[in-house]
């Protein structure tokens, strides 16, 4: 699919006959993007994307996807890594961890990256973890904000945490929105962690939970816990449900008068891909707390720039949003580029040592940070309203937001 | 009556001698299967022993349906109870020698079963194909969700970083190793079952099959015999639950669920049920063609599935198998050949 | 006071859904002991004939008009080539509407890939009585599905259509000796059936957002309340999808959802197994 050979050696032939026979036999590996050029001696350096590219999070791994193939042209135009150019492989997880689990096994054992970077759902990451950092024995890179205490070694995480999503953004939710919380929640791992987290705020600042319920992912009927919201009075409903349920739930909240009532929606995932799931009055006034929206850049050049370049490489549905894990793959990527050059070398052990503390100046959001032996992120965290069907950013950090995790 | 043709195949008689193809068929089987490893690279190993897994789960099915007629649309709740169960003993209590593990798997499946089968199939009146089929599914179904529900069993996540087996303190690690263990245990499995098949408990299946209602008659109790053969089925899916959970290193709650059950019944509706090899050539060849296919047509390999499957179903509704197996060699031969052979003899 | 009427509401219009979904499968079961494992699909294409009218500019009541008659279409011509083989063999008519339940599936799932998309009511907001927001489109539901009942009884008990129909379904070899071309109902039958789920997509769409595995749900709650309520008759699996759609509204109110989920199935299949021929025994209407 991408794949545009321009000159042609003997060596690049050769390898290229190899390959191609490989692939009739064993099924042409999933998307390759092989660079132009190969007049590196040792080759390219192979990076492995695996990511949602079908099933309900496919919104949200396209955009991966796209993000990194944009990130890989850019450093390869401006010379590779380490002079060596940087070749791509990118498996679909398909929303199904056993899927996944084999199609990772495809980016180990066959084409045999250096790094592996993916996984949006928390059991996705479980799913694949092993595969990639234990029986693989190749470092993994998480992009997605999710519920912490992930301490594996080699596994690097650079979405937000709880501690970044929570810290700043409850007190603001509770002084624009009111002191009764509510968790209805989805029923796996990142909900049950982050509400834990989220309820020791809550109750710092004065607030109270009144409820904390978990659903089974596909549950579309809400009745029950938009009653006991009503009656209840919440004044805040802290949400965890995910797509599908979350559409149908707003939606109900909506027509039992919620909005209309003062209710606040506060949802951390919620970023301009999910706007779309509901009609605009639905959500109106929905807060989320993401290290990235795409209203920053109006007065964020670096964002800007970014924003533009994947809409012009990428435009259409499949949108750059930081709650779909774009933006931590974007960072994630540039991260462990600067930690290659600084190692200088592309096995496992230099790189890990190098990304420990590797720093980007100019990211979506602003600059981040690793923060060293925790193996996670510091980053700026904004706060955003939804108003008419887009975002407005209504607080904005001071800085760099320490994650405080492992 | 074919009386010569049955003479035939007995091995007896002189008159037409219908050569056996099954067993050509699975000792091909078996030898491609033999040779595997050693043609192909590490990863595909690792695939063609997940293949012989889903194979083995795919039998279990063909023993309930093929040889007992029972209609059981959710094996997997055997298939993954076990993979839980086990995960469970390798997360909780440390356990992961095979020694211990597998037989835990072949229990829980047989438990299960028992339970199930015993509730379902027991009972003053003989319960109808459709509720069985009904029950069965909605087992599976209730299990899919119970697992999806409850946070000790990892809710939607499942159990991940399941911890190699190990045998002493050597691990079985996935690869050609794993794989001759797979594929050890499907042939000591299949070979069983072609035993038992063949035997007199066999012939009165052959019997229900045919004509539940005359075995009645004859004094056999029907629900008993199917309810024996649905806890082996059990059992053997949940061996095959647990060889999987250690291969994959993770059970989730699809493991149990209804489209992983539907799965095997494809599996054995392809290649061809009441065969045994039937089940595991279907497995191989929609596993394989799948795997293959997934990579250039993603998008289209499961409607292509379907669109074979109904045409299996509408021009080969005994499978793929029947291509090359006559009607004869799917019923089965039982016992030795008859003490003479009359000619004409009724 | 106020929760109470919600509530009831609530479970209400959930149970309507139901019926409205479970309607054909029982038609189609009681009248060719089939039981059509591709009904929960046909769901699915009626959501998706709604979604596809919305996402061409076409209003949203045009789509949902259609959507029963463009899958009741199908339908016929599915019962004529490929169901109609099998009325000898009924397993191997399940498993064949099973494949066939597949390939609409993953077709659907091609066209519109793994998202979620949200088809907007042609009547939205919420009835207010005083206190209390009621969801109009849920109140629409609940009148159609009541129409659509009371249709389908007077269709079968005063027309000679019905007439037709019920002698068939009665007994099928007297009715073909009578003259009735069994070919001909059953196929109707199945559009029928077809057509009701195809409405029931429709009319479901907005409440739910459209996806490729809508019809799995459906499927499953659709089975249960067919055994439970008795198949044979008419107001056999209504009485079913009554029960269990109002038992799986309303048990989340006292219990965890997920354990309510369960409990609504083990208890059917309980029900079941001690009482086989389901709530309403007996052929007919």
């Amino acid at each position: 699919m991408f794949s545009d050979h321009n000159y042609l050696s003997r060596r690049r032939f050769l390898s290229g006959f190899a390959s191609a026979s490989g692939a009739l036999a064993t099924g042409v590996g999933s998307w390759v993007v092989r660079p132009d050029w190969a007049n590196a001696a040792e080759g390219p350096i192979k990076v492995g994307i695996a990511t949602d590219l079908t099933g309900p999070i496919a919104y949200a791994g396209n955009a991966d996807a796209n993000v990194a193939k944009m990130v890989i042209k850019e450093i390869n135009d401006a010379g590779g890594l380490l002079g060596r150019p940087i070749e791509l492989f990118i498996e679909d997880t398909a929303s199904n961890e056993s899927i996944a689990v084999g199609n990772v096994r495809k980016l180990i054992q066959r084409d045999k990256v250096d790094m592996v970077l993916g996984g949006i759902t928390s059991s996705m990451r479980n799913a694949i973890k092993d595969p990639i950092v234990a029986r693989g024995k190749t470092l993994y890179i998480y992009p997605q904000l999710y519920e912490g205490k992930e301490c594996t070694p080699y596994l690097f995480c650079t979405g937000p945490t709880p501690a970044q999503q929570c810290d700043e953004f409850i007190p603001w939710l509770i002084k624009n929105g009111g002191k009764k919380f509510a968790l209805p929640s989805a029923n796996y791992v990142w909900p049950h962690t982050l509400n834990v987290y989220a309820r020791k705020v809550i109750e710092a600042n004065g607030g109270e939970v009144v409820f904390e319920e978990y659903y089974p992912l596909d549950q579309i009927d809400f009745g029950s816990t938009v009653n006991r919201i009503i009656s209840n009075k919440v004044d805040v409903v802290f949400n965890t449900v995910i797509p599908p349920g979350v559409g149908p739930f707003f939606k109900q909240l909506y027509e039992a008068g919620f909005l209309k009532n003062g209710g606040r929606l506060a949802c951390v995932y919620y970023d301009e891909n999910t706007l779309n799931i509901n009609q605009a009055n639905e959500i109106e006034g929905l807060a989320s707390c993401l290290d990235y929206f795409k209203a920053l850049t109006k007065d964020d050049p670096v964002s800007a720039r970014i924003q533009a370049a994947y809409d012009k490489d990428y435009p259409g549905k499949i949108l750059f949003a930081a709650g779909s894990a774009a933006t931590g793959t974007y960072r994630g990527l540039k991260l462990w580029a600067a930690a290659v050059k600084e190692a200088g070398k592309v096995d496992r052990d230099s790189v890990a040592a190098a990304l420990d503390h590797a720093k980007i100046a100019e990211g979506p959001g602003g600059p981040a940070e690793m923060v060293p032996g925790k193996r996670h992120c510091k980053m700026k965290m904004y706060t955003a309203v939804a108003k008419g069907g887009n975002y407005e950013i209504v607080a904005r950090s001071n800085g760099l937001v320490d994650p405080k995790e492992c | 009556m074919a009386e010569s043709g049955l003479v035939g195949a007995l091995g007896g008689g002189k008159t037409a001698t219908r050569r056996k193809v099954l067993p050509i068929v699975e000792f091909l089987a078996l030898l491609v299967a033999a040779v595997v490893p050693l043609v192909l690279q590490d990863y595909l190993t690792v695939f063609a022993t997940r293949v012989v897994i889903l194979a083995l789960f795919a039998l279990s099915f063909d023993l309930v349906w093929g040889y007992a007629g029972i209609m059981s649309f959710g094996q997997a709740l055997f298939f993954g109870s076990a993979g839980y169960g086990v995960a469970l003993l390798a997360r909780d209590l440390n356990v992961t020698s095979i020694l211990l593990v597998l037989p835990a798997s072949l229990l829980i499946g047989l438990v299960v079963s028992l339970l199930l089968g015993g509730f379902l199939l027991l009972g003053r009146h003989p319960s109808s194909v459709i509720f069985v089929a009904l029950g069965t599914l909605t087992g599976s179904y209730a299990a899919d969700r119970l697992a999806r529900g409850w946070y000790y069993l990892g809710g939607q996540n499942g159990i991940p970083s399941i911890p190699s087996m190990t045998l002493g303190s050597y691990e079985i690690n996935e690869g050609p190793v794993y794989y001759y263990l797979a594929l050890g245990i499907l042939v000591v499995v299949y070979l069983l079952c072609r035993f038992l098949v063949r035997s007199q408990f066999g012939l009165a299946l052959a019997g229900l099959r045919e004509n539940e209602q005359r075995i009645a008659f004859f004094g056999y109790k029907a629900q008993h015999l199917k309810a024996i053969m649905f806890a082996i089925g059990g059992a053997v899916a949940g061996l095959a639950g647990g060889l999987y959970a250690f291969h994959e290193g993770f059970v989730w709650p699809n493991v149990l669920g209804v489209v992983f059950s539907t799965q095997v019944v494809l599996y054995v509706l392809f290649g061809g049920s009441g065969t045994l090899i039937g089940a595991v050539i279907g497995a191989v060849i929609i596993e394989g063609v799948s795997f293959w296919l997934s990579d250039n047509y993603r998008d289209v390999w499961p409607i292509i599935l379907g669109v074979l499957l109904l045409l299996v179903i509408l021009f080969r509704p005994l499978g793929l198998i029947s291509l090359v197996l006559g009607e004869r060699e799917r019923v089965g031969s039982f016992g030795g050949p008859p003490k003479e052979s009359h000619h004409g003899a009724p | 006071m106020g929760s109470a009427f919600a509530a009831g509401f609530e479970i209400l219009s959930f149970g309507a859904i139901i019926v409205l979904v479970v309607l054909g499968l029982g038609i189609i079961a009681s009248m060719m002991g089939i039981f059509n494992f591709a009904q929960g699909e046909f769901v699915l294409l009626g959501a998706y004939i709604t979604y596809l009218a919305y996402s061409n500019g076409i209003p949203v009541w045009v789509g949902m008009a259609a959507a029963p008659f463009l899958v009741g279409a199908l339908g016929f011509v599915l019962e004529g080539l490929i169901i109609r083989r099998f009325y000898a063999a009924p397993i191997v008519a399940m498993l064949g509407t099973y494949a066939l339940g597949l390939i609409i599936r993953e077709s659907v799932r091609g066209l519109i890939g793994g998202f979620y998309l949200s088809v907007p009511e042609p009547v939205g907001g919420s009835i207010d009585i005083g206190s209390i927001h009621v969801s109009t489109w849920r109140f629409v539901i609940i009148i159609v599905t009541t129409l659509v009942m009371i249709g389908c009884y007077l269709l079968l008990s005063r027309t000679s259509f019905g007439l037709r129909v019920r002698a068939t379904l009665e007994n099928p070899s007297l009715a073909r000796t009578s003259g009735i071309s069994t070919a001909s109902i059953y196929g109707t039958t199945f559009a029928f059936g077809a057509a009701l789920a195809g409405l029931a997509g429709a009319l479901l769409v907005p409440v739910f957002s459209l996806f490729a595995d809508l019809g799995i749900r459906f499927l499953i709650q659709g089975f249960v309340s067919v055994m439970v309520g008795g198949v044979g008759s008419f107001i056999g699996p209504v009485a079913g999808a009554a029960v269990i759609g109002t038992l799986s509204a309303a048990l989340p109110w006292v219990m965890a959802p997920v354990a309510a989920d369960i409990l609504v199935f083990v208890l059917a299949i309980v029900f079941i197994k001690f009482r086989p021929q389901g709530l309403m025994s007996g052929k007919g209407v």
